[in-house]
């Protein structure tokens, strides 16, 4: 590829790499992983750069998601067989401790850690909404192009998500 | 205005995506409706909470090096050290020219996403050619082949015996491709075996049609109104595109 092609690369797609990285974390919800993610997505991006014809100052940003976002599925799916038996566990555990003591847990942690918590525990197609709207501040249909389904259904993920959220903090709050 | 119709808009409203007309209506009825605007009061709190608590990140420095050394090394020129398969280069040029022509980069992710399956389609192949991981279902007879996927899968897919022309089937078994379960056909052409990957069409990913290769391996990719079909082969082209025929006649025979 050409040098002006990493220029234009460099100066559309690059300034997103930090809501490309905040994304990645999102849904892998590990920092090392959230980098392999990137750095794979980024190298995507950039062979797959000359068919993108986006001129709009947010087309870049959308564009890179979408990729961060396909590069987490295939990720997924190829460890699968070991990310099953972990989330498996983790599941476990997690449910076990929440239902021995739910009010002393609830009690103990404060708003911010009850809300990553139920981020955590949220699928991974309500996550991403989440994280796409709340900290990115996409529009509906840009997070319909990120994640490949109808703004339609955009809303009713964002609706759901939000709902559940509000339960996590609700009981931390005690305005429910 | 009834409850459902501001639960269903009133996070459209919040976000600033409801047009105009909706918004005003709705906001009219949260004026007189205490129950309506509790929910509202509970959604912008939310968003407060969010907003305050949720840390964006930034991307790490080691992670901007890395990946400008990748960049670094993708653009090195033609005819120095390259890195990646030669058949990367083709099919990135391939991608570009198709997009050029639509002008959208919704077609060039749907290409990349067609090249991630490819990948995901050689492997499930590989693993089937180790030894007992061919066929769950051993079978020349597509009489048995076909209704063992029954309560498996919630599709039965069409199963085919190409004896007379030389591809017998050999069975069939699960597999997982793409995030979900699919049909894995098994069909033999001498010493050489081809995996037939299908699921109905319009579930999961499917990127319209594609030919791929990937370590001397031939992947072939097509879609019909009903299944979305993956054939992976070490198989001759010729003779894989002759059996991927019979298998594309077979199904419009079938309709």
């Amino acid at each position: 590829m050409e040098s002006s092609e990493l220029e234009r690369f460099e100066a559309v797609v690059l300034p997103h790499l930090d809501a490309a990285y905040t994304l990645a974390r999102y849904l892998t919800r590990d920092a090392d992983d959230a980098q392999d993610i990137v750095q794979e997505a980024s190298l995507r991006a950039f062979r797959y750069f000359a068919g993108f014809r986006g001129s709009e100052p947010g087309e870049g940003r959308a564009w890179l998601l979408a990729i961060v976002r396909n590069t987490v599925r295939t990720w997924h799916d190829r460890n699968r067989h070991h990310a099953k038996a972990t989330e498996f566990d983790e599941k476990l555990h997690s449910e076990g401790i929440a239902d021995d003591h739910p009010e002393a847990s609830a009690v103990r942690k404060s708003e911010s850690e009850a809300l990553r918590e139920a981020i955590d525990r949220l699928p991974a197609e309500f996550r991403e909404v989440i994280v796409l709207r709340e900290l990115e501040g996409l529009s509906y249909k840009e997070i319909s192009d990120v994640a490949g389904v109808p703004v339609g259904t955009v809303m009713s993920r964002l609706s759901r998500a939000r709902r559940r959220l509000e339960e996590a903090l609700c009981i931390v709050t005690e305005d429910c | 205005m009834t409850h459902p119709v501001v639960v269903a808009q009133l996070d459209a409203y919040l976000d600033g995506e409801l047009a105009a007309p909706d918004a005003g209506e709705l906001e009219a009825h949260l004026r007189v409706c205490p129950e309506c605007a509790r929910l509202e009061q509970r959604r912008r709190t939310l968003g407060a909470a969010l907003r305050e608590h949720l840390p964006r990140y930034e991307a790490p420095d080691t992670l901007r090096a890395r990946v400008r050394a990748g960049l670094r090394k993708e653009t090195t020129p033609v005819g120095a050290v390259r890195r990646g398969p030669i058949a990367w280069r083709a099919l990135s040029v391939a991608a570009s020219l198709a997009v050029v022509a639509v002008g959208s980069w919704q077609l060039a992710l749907q290409r990349a996403q067609g090249e991630a399956l490819a990948d995901q389609v050689v492997a499930s192949h590989l693993r089937s050619l180790m030894a007992g991981h061919l066929a769950d279902v051993p079978s020349s007879d597509q009489h048995t082949v076909k209704p063992w996927f029954n309560g498996k899968l919630d599709f039965s897919p069409p199963v085919y015996d190409f004896a007379g022309r030389a591809f017998p089937l050999l069975g069939g078994r699960l597999d997982y491709l793409g995030g979900q379960p699919v049909a894995a056909l098994v069909y033999g052409r001498r010493q050489h075996v081809i995996n037939v990957f299908l699921w109905p069409t319009g579930r999961g990913r499917s990127a319209g049609s594609g030919d791929f290769t990937r370590q001397g391996y031939h992947v072939l990719h097509w879609t019909t109104p009903e299944y979305t079909y993956w054939v992976a082969s070490d198989l001759g082209l010729a003779e894989l595109r002759e059996f991927t025929g019979l298998l594309q006649r077979g199904d419009s025979a079938a309709r």
